[in-house]
């Protein structure tokens, strides 16, 4: 005799109430096992490398408390070192330029290069967290943030709450942080659309708020999907003090001599992000989609897709592809032309102008026989192409790339062990 | 601002409204595959907290996952 | 079947055996034979599996056991009138169990313990006064006991007892454990209160046997598949007491203070989860004679002896 559970038979409302009775008292949580570790450190470090450009070293260190009852503490602390050039805004002069570096070595730069500016710096970032849930479904965390870099200072906070709802199948989560942020460009801020001659010494400031609202359920036993929306408001000095636009010549497209960056003083982000994660048996495929827009008129789709393979118990690899693309601010622009008037703001910086971004990467993970813990290696390959013809270039500049691709790669080690 | 928070939130709405379609439960016995570490919408908080680095310093877009993190003058 | 077997383990021996295709663990809690089928070639794991349920069975035990001195419901018991704040995973229980009374006109109550500083199951044949039953009905009945989670207060004389639905309750918790560390089927079986998940290997399921109540531990009366579901049974051949040439089981009407007249002599009920099983099973017990009508009406699927 087979019993068939859902046979055709009506379920009274007796039984209902016995069932729905029945999941809430068995959807305590569990306690933790004897034995599980409580303390977690994590290492990771990044190797970043843009051809010809920016490259960055950075270390990070994670260490990781937990107590029986679900509560957590985490401080984290990470050294970004920077060095290289990256493009300043201006456009290419049409002439080939040769200079000689301060080691003596001659230079020489492409009628059509764009025009680069070396520099060098390093960040060191604090982080810390706390997390405590305060009762059956509710979890909240609180952290802080604090970053410096030679020109740059961020101080943070932030808070979230998480509860569960409809027997763990549903997790609403809202959370917001502000940030205040100072920049101290060196050799003083520059007046924005100026020739960048008087400065004004000390700091600027910069505020960022951000509220979260999210939502994440349970659909089956092998997928969930979440709805995540953050709202981000900026205000302060959002400018690039090193960065400058081009005037040029209204005929020939010559650059005839550059302005400084200059950005509306307030930004509002908004984003939607939709996240699914599948379980295939063994393997889990991860895809989300983010839409974003900002008062600044850009407007983005992201995707990204990760699809974990397990090859045995300890090890997987998990290739990856995203792909991103933008539209520009509505006051970037290739250059001014010379004579015109100014407009309010403007910005050559290329990561407000149009902008794709490809990612192909893959994560491989494993442990050792011999070694306690947790070993990732992730690298990626990603390249971003830029608007290269926009339509108000003029004269020479239509014979550039303006805005030739950039090819980066950036691995990054990670360690982690419990004990 | 209020508008653009209205429009999130509506947005938001029509998306969890989207997920909340064909509201099957799964019992605590059955959330074997879940239970799994890798079934997390941030299976690596690390290697995410990289990545958001990387994007925020090299594209226009920021936000979405989390709240928090901390900014920089990134050229 | 490795069932019988079973009654073989005594005190805090664990056994893991193979057995065919499948793997059986066994120990004793809560006074019963304990048994895990797990569904699996892989050894370690299933010991893990048979660690996480005697640990959970182990601590269920100690933390709602009435005989356990100390324990939160020992407190109760002796809180003389005294409110008692309990923790949360007590409160779910004390509320699942006002469901139950609430739902079952009176008839599943968690206070009806104090009746048996009257009665005695032993297979005799005394039975106590009517003033003593009376005296103890004076401390009996949910609707005396003010609850307003998370707390509890329980008037001086009366007392609770989780034996109705603990022991079900330690095998969905049990299941649930299991459930969210293994992709194997398995089974929980707690003194023949159990529940069975997914399906087999090869598209297979668990087979069941109910005990014939009149000669327990020899034959199994029923055989039945589950791939998924709880199962559990009231009535005990053991625990009665004779009176008019009648027998009576020792599950008590807590209106009438006595045992139920012409019970069956073993409801068993599948049900989505064990301790529906269990509450089910115990409720249908006690409308007596009319339990067959009852648990049709509930739209179950149900044994009766």
């Amino acid at each position: 005799m087979r019993v068939q559970l859902e046979s055709g038979k009506r379920s009274s409302p007796l039984r209902e109430m016995l069932h729905t009775a029945a999941l809430g008292l068995l959807l305590v949580p569990a306690t933790a096992k004897a034995g599980d570790p409580t303390d977690r450190v994590d290492v990771t470090s990044l190797l970043y490398g843009e051809q010809g450009r920016t490259q960055v070293i950075e270390p990070v260190v994670r260490f990781t408390h937990l107590w029986a009852d679900g509560q957590s503490v985490s401080a984290q602390l990470a050294v970004d070192v920077i060095t290289g050039a990256s493009p300043t805004g201006a456009l290419p002069s049409g002439v080939v330029q040769t200079r000689t570096s301060a080691s003596g070595r001659v230079i020489t730069s492409a009628a059509g290069a764009i025009p680069m500016a070396p520099f060098q710096d390093h960040r060191v970032a604090f982080d810390g967290e706390w997390q405590k849930p305060f009762s059956r479904i509710f979890t909240s965390t609180v952290g802080g943030h604090f970053s410096r870099e030679k020109d740059y200072q961020s101080l943070g906070v932030n808070a979230k709450l998480s509860t569960d709802l409809m027997n763990r199948l549903v997790t609403i989560t809202i959370g917001g942080g502000i940030n205040h942020d100072s920049v101290f460009p060196v050799g003083g801020t520059p007046i924005g659309l100026s020739d960048g001659i008087v400065v004004h010494s000390g700091s600027n400031s910069k505020e960022v708020k951000n509220v979260l609202l999210g939502g994440s359920r349970i659909l089956t036993r092998r997928w969930m999907m979440s709805v995540n929306g953050s709202q981000t408001f900026e205000s302060g000095y959002l400018t690039e003090p090193y960065k400058v636009i081009s005037l040029m010549n209204p005929v020939t497209g010559a650059p005839v001599g550059q302005l400084t960056d200059k950005r509306p003083s307030t930004r509002n982000r908004s984003s939607v992000l939709l996240s699914s994660v599948y379980h295939l048996n063994d393997d889990v495929l991860y895809t989300s989609y983010r839409y974003y827009w900002d008062t600044w008129s850009v407007r983005s789709h992201t995707i990204d897709i990760k699809y974990r393979r397990d090859l045995d118990t300890d090890t997987y690899l998990e290739p990856l592809v995203r792909y991103y693309r933008q539209t520009a601010a509505s006051f970037f622009t290739v250059g001014l032309e010379q004579g015109a008037p100014l407009p309010d703001f403007a910005t050559s910086d290329y990561r407000l102008g149009r902008l794709q971004t490809i990612t192909l990467g893959a994560t491989y993970g494993t442990r050792f026989e011999d070694i306690q813990g947790d070993w990732t290696l992730r690298a990626q390959y990603m390249r971003q192409f830029g608007d290269s013809s926009p339509p108000n270039a003029i004269g020479i500049q239509r014979n550039f790339d303006l805005a030739p691709p950039v090819n980066i790669v950036a691995v990054v080690i990670g360690y982690s062990f419990g004990y | 601002m209020i508008r653009r928070m209205v429009q999130v939130c509506r947005l938001m709405i029509a998306l969890a409204l989207l997920l909340s379609a064909g509201c099957a439960t799964v019992h605590p016995w059955d959330r074997d595959l879940l239970a799994e570490k890798k079934m997390s919408f941030i299976p690596s908080p690390m290697l995410l907290a990289v990545d958001e680095h990387i994007y925020f310093s090299k594209e226009a877009s920021t936000g979405g996952m989390d709240a928090g993190g901390g900014g920089c003058g990134c050229n | 079947m490795a069932i019988r077997a079973a009654n073989e383990i005594r005190g805090s021996e664990v056994v893991l055996n193979r057995v065919e295709d499948h793997f059986v663990g066994m120990f004793e809690a809560m006074a019963s034979p304990c048994i895990v089928l797990v569904d699996t070639d892989d050894r370690d794991e299933a010991e893990g599996l048979l660690e996480i349920a005697e640990a959970e069975a182990r601590r269920i035990e100690q933390k709602f056991s009435r005989y356990r001195r100390g324990n939160l419901v020992d407190r109760i018991n002796h809180s003389e009138g005294r409110p008692i704040d309990v923790d949360e995973e007590t409160a779910l229980l004390i509320d699942f169990a006002q469901t139950c009374y609430e739902n079952s006109d009176g008839m599943f109550d968690i206070t009806s313990g104090v009746l048996r500083r009257v009665w005695t199951f032993d297979g005799g044949s005394a039975v106590p006064s009517d003033n003593a039953v009376r005296g103890c009905l004076r401390h009996l009945g949910w609707w005396r006991v003010s609850w307003e989670k998370p707390t509890l207060r329980l008037p001086a004389g009366m007392e609770i007892d989780f034996g109705g639905i603990g022991k079900e309750y330690a095998v969905d918790r049990a299941a649930a454990l299991i459930g969210a560390s293994t992709r194997c089927s398995y089974l929980v079986n707690f003194g023949g209160d159990l529940y069975a998940a997914r399906r087999r290997r090869g598209d297979r399921t668990w087979g069941v046997g109910i005990d014939d109540p009149a000669r327990s531990g020899e034959s199994a009366l029923y055989r039945f598949d589950i791939a998924t579901g709880g199962v559990a049974t009231s009535g005990d051949a053991r625990r009665y007491v004779r009176w008019r040439g009648k027998r009576l089981g020792h599950i008590l009407n807590p209106k009438t203070g006595w045992p139920v007249i012409d019970a069956p002599r073993s409801v068993t009920v599948i049900a989505r989860t064990c301790i529906e099983a269990g509450t089910l099973s115990t409720l249908a017990y006690l409308q007596g004679p009319e339990a067959r009508a009852y648990l049709e009406e509930q739209g179950v699927q149900f044994w009766i002896v």
